[in-house]
């Protein structure tokens, strides 16, 4: 295991052999200012909030946090992250690995439909789920009688662990893909039961992955506002939204520094957890686990858990589509250009973010530095704040910085969404510049290829399948953003998600159904791309 | 290594000064460029003159107004179907209007003005709530209607200093679920009774009834009961509603109306909450089981309006003057009417629609401008005594 340890440690040697050998340059110092810059402009939204915050009177901002009812709204806040964090490795963990070491038929479609609850937007579901099993839904009407009751805290961690889970089956499955398992064949020679191979084999190799998509999560889980609003959860975001909506901005600014505070926490402990360890990639041809006649419980498994996140949504949907009409909402009426705004909007977003994530990755993926982490953790800031918070800040930092341009076109909206969604492709180009082997660029760079050659011909094809998968998780998830979309849109633009709420909240259900689907068909294909093209990697 | 570093350091200095050039020279452009762009020459609203004839007579129909032309941005806190034939009946009357309406939540909107300032994108706020009109007046993000639309409407359905006006009337009222009474002690909605602060004390309402409290009509009915019943009273009614009554509170006016309908065993029987959601349902469902009631002369019937206000950044005064005066028009009004249940505003318009007239109801005497809009103390209120989602 010794000599494994030393061989993931590559580029930590390398970083050593290139400062013995001098070449900390110029383009390293540029990847620096690169990623700094991107960290600053990733959290310049955030100034907003102190200052914000600062403005509130001392003694009331006492009263305020040491109240008992912020004590209760943190507790259930942690709750709410901490459950969902732990379900959501209990779901994705065991089902990446089903889907990748075992001989369970037709992996690729079992694939699919594991990972595509990512493309529902969780407040959707939880509409779908309470329609379905809530008192006086659809399962209450045919057999009297309901499923234990879902609201409150436990509901909402039901409904966002079902919608989240895929982040750490993605990740789990990218590094259980991309780890060498022939190890595992070799632990086992050696004697090492199954679970035990896989405790001290596995485990260690895949754990950057699943830590990485279990802070997505977890982070995902307490910045949602829809389902915790909709299940009546209180919780950061709905106390957040509740202030704010009650003219005290500056309450809601305080309360969410205090869920900053609790994020910054969280950051740091995942960064103990999630040490880049996988710094190896390898043919993963090692010997598959044979499932016998476990095989029809794991494709009960998995197709119950289809069934509840994407059957019952999509038929709750197409009811929508059929229900009795009432007077004709012409405002509502569906056209294609909502569709084009959708995914122009998420294109664009996916791209810059890909744009932005690169240096930061690149750095935090090449060197272990304290200020890489930093620089890299800095980013994940706005994935957590509610995007209420982030969309009234860059209101006010787009009115007094460029007030000609504000709403006037689609920039300060990208950049809201490259805010909010950035880590996602953080992440993923960062696991792939750690799978890269720097010896293939030291191989480049002694054959006299220059810094920036070695990075355009060795070091981007190889993390592009990264780049590649970052922006489609930015697409998917721009896709369904719904507060910054509707406060920082063009006025008189609409999009899927907008079009959706102003059904929603006109009770005109029919017109919500269409956009729905065609939200879930679109980010579902783009979720297929996703997928086979970590095939092809594979190849 | 220590060298190196230095040399970083000059070379990065010396570039950084161009760039900061550059970039204040870009910022001093942008500034200009705001400055031809901006709106800060548009003369004031009041000093708009009406295109024909002013509202200010009553009964003024659209033909005998100016001509609307241009483009109109409008930031709604109003649902979409309830406004939006309006905005499409104006577009299809003059070929040359464009109306671009942001569609939100109320107070999102509210705050979002005050945080954009003079930049805002909006020429109107269209909101649900005199209250939150009142807070944009305080904050000084809106300017003066012209005299003609502020002499139009009674002064209780407008700022006195003609800030912002009301376009139609809204009222508050009890829902209940028609299939579910004989579930309760109520042998019918005549039952109910008919003060509103006895629905935290009847026990007849215990874990039956639900209320929706983050919304502007909400805080509005609570200031409405402080003015009549005193603190104290409306203290208590709030905390009854929560612990004795064990009021369920939801935060869309829309999921109460539409549970109350739904009628499974966690449903509320009865809601309070404003009349249109109900009225909402039944015309998408003429069989819907949901049905209104109303209080007698208390905050339980309150009589409130909608209306707009214009902001600082209008561009053109007199698009934006032109465009309310087409809203307080017979047609404007008869429209708002039809489409919603709501109630006109402006003398000399009939009501016309299904919903109890206004002399059915009997809603406590109020004028909306005078009313002292604390949002701050209908918020305290409501927050201390637990009523929270």
């Amino acid at each position: 295991m010794k000599s494994l340890t030393n061989y993931l440690d590559a580029p930590r040697s390398l970083e050593e052999l290139s400062k013995r050998l001098g070449v900390t340059d110029r383009s390293m110092a540029a990847l620096v200012l690169l990623s700094a810059v991107v960290a600053f402009l990733v959290i310049s939204p955030m100034f907003w909030l102190l200052w914000r915050a600062i403005t509130v009177e001392p003694s009331r901002a006492i009263d305020l946090i040491f109240s008992s009812r912020t004590a209760g709204t943190t507790i259930n806040s942690i709750a709410l992250m901490g459950l969902v964090t732990v379900f959501s490795i209990g779901l994705g963990v065991p089902l990446a690995i089903l889907t990748t070491r075992t001989d369970l038929p037709n992996p690729r479609f079992w694939t699919v439909v594991a990972a595509l609850p990512l493309v529902i937007p969780s407040y959707i579901g939880a509409i779908a789920f309470t329609g379905m099993f809530g008192s006086g839904g659809q399962v209450d009407t045919l057999f009297g009688t309901t499923i234990p009751n879902l609201d409150g805290l436990p509901g909402a961690i039901f409904i966002i662990t079902l919608y989240t889970y895929p982040y750490v089956f993605l990740t789990t499955r990218a590094a259980l893909l991309s780890m060498d398992s022939s190890i595992v064949d070799a632990a086992r020679t050696l004697n090492a039961g199954p679970l035990e191979a896989f405790r001290r084999v596995t485990l260690p190799q895949i754990r950057p992955g699943i830590a990485a998509g279990a802070l997505l999560a977890g982070l995902y889980a307490i910045s949602d506002f829809g389902t915790p609003a909709f299940m009546g959860a209180s919780v950061f975001t709905s106390r957040i939204y509740w202030e704010f909506n009650n003219f005290a901005v500056e309450y809601a600014a305080l309360l969410a520094l205090q869920l900053i505070a609790i994020v910054a926490i969280v950051l740091v402990i995942e960064a103990g957890i999630g040490r880049d360890e996988d710094a190896t990639g390898g043919p993963s041809n090692g010997s598959v686990i044979r499932l016998g006649r476990w095989k029809w419980l794991a494709i009960g498994f998995i197709s119950s858990l289809g069934v509840l996140t994407l059957v019952i949504p999509v038929a709750i949907f197409t009811n929508w589509l059929f229900r009795s009409q009432g007077d004709p909402i012409s405002s509502l009426e569906f056209e294609w250009v909502y569709a084009f705004n959708s995914v122009h909007l998420a294109l664009i977003a996916a791209f810059v973010a890909c744009l932005f994530a690169l240096p930061v990755a690149y750095y935090s993926g090449r060197t272990n530095s304290l200020l890489s982490r930093i620089l890299e953790r800095a980013t994940y800031i706005g994935f957590a704040v509610p995007g209420v918070v982030i969309g009234l800040a860059l209101v006010f930092l787009g009115t007094r910085t460029l007030p000609s341009f504000y709403r006037q076109g689609i920039w300060l909206l990208v950049f809201a969404y490259v805010v909010r969604f950035l880590p996602q492709a953080v992440g993923t180009v960062r696991s792939s510049v750690l799978q890269v082997d720097a010896k293939t660029i030291e191989a480049a760079r002694t054959l006299n290829a220059s810094r920036l050659e070695a990075f355009r011909r060795i070091t981007l094809p190889l993390i592009m399948p990264g780049v590649v998968a970052g922006g489609v998780l930015v697409f998917l998830t721009t896709m369904k953003e719904l507060p910054v979309t509707l406060m920082l849109r063009p006025v008189g633009m609409e999009t899927l998600v907008s079009i959706i709420w102003g059904a929603q909240a006109d009770l005109a259900y029919r017109y919500a159904a269409f956009p729905s689907l065609l939200l879930i068909l679109i980010s579902g294909f783009s979720m297929l791309i996703l997928l086979r093209q970590e095939g092809s990697d594979l190849n | 290594m220590q060298q190196r570093d230095t040399d970083q350091t000059q070379r990065s200095t010396m570039s950084r000064r161009p760039f900061l050039a550059a970039t204040s020279a870009s910022v001093a452009g942008l500034a200009g460029l705001a400055g031809c762009l901006g709106d800060d020459d548009a003369p004031p609203l009041t000093d708009s003159d009406p295109g024909e004839s002013g509202v200010d007579s009553g009964g003024v129909r659209w033909d005998d107004l100016g001509n609307l032309e241009g483009e109109i941005s409008i930031y709604c806190g109003r649902d979409r179907d309830q406004i939006d034939d309006v905005f499409e009946a104006l577009e299809d009357e003059y070929d040359d209007l464009s109306v671009s309406v942001d569609y939100d939540d109320n107070d999102v909107h509210v705050n979002q003005i005050i945080e954009e300032g003079d930049a805002t994108a909006a020429d109107l706020m269209y909101s649900q709530d005199p209250g939150a009109l009142g807070e944009l007046e305080r904050e000084g993000v809106v300017q003066a209607l012209p005299d003609d639309i502020v002499e139009g409407v009674p002064e209780s359905y407008r700022d006195p200093d003609g800030y912002w006006t009301g376009v139609t009337g809204r009222v508050r009222a009890i829902q209940y679920n028609t299939e579910r009474l004989d579930e309760t002690e109520f042998d019918g909605p005549e039952d109910f009774p008919d003060d509103i602060m006895e629905f935290a004390t009847d026990e007849r309402f215990q874990g039956i009834i639900s209320t929706r409290p983050n919304s502007g009509t909400f805080r509005g009915f609570i200031q409405a009961m402080v003015e009549l019943e005193g603190e104290d009273d409306t203290r208590e009614w709030v905390r009854g509603m929560m612990e004795d009554q064990d009021a369920q509170l939801f935060t869309s006016g829309g999921d109460q109306a539409a549970a109350v309908e739904q009628g499974g065993d966690d449903d509320p029987i009865i809601a309070l909450g404003n009349s249109y959601y109900a009225a909402r349902l039944i015309s998408e469902d003429p069989d819907s089981p949901i049905d209104v009631a109303f209080t007698e002369n208390d905050a339980g019937c309150l009589f409130s309006v909608a209306g707009v206000a214009a902001t600082n950044a209008v561009s053109d005064p007199d698009l934006v003057a032109e465009f309310v005066r087409h809203l307080i028009a017979e047609e404007g009004q008869e429209l708002m009417m039809e489409q919603n249940g709501e109630y006109p505003v402006v003398e000399d318009v009939d009501y016309v629609d299904e919903l109890p007239d206004l002399d059915e109801i009997n809603p406590p005497e109020f004028d909306l401008s005078d009313f002292d809009m604390d949002m701050q103390g209908a918020r305290d209120i409501i927050e201390d005594e637990g009523m929270e989602v």
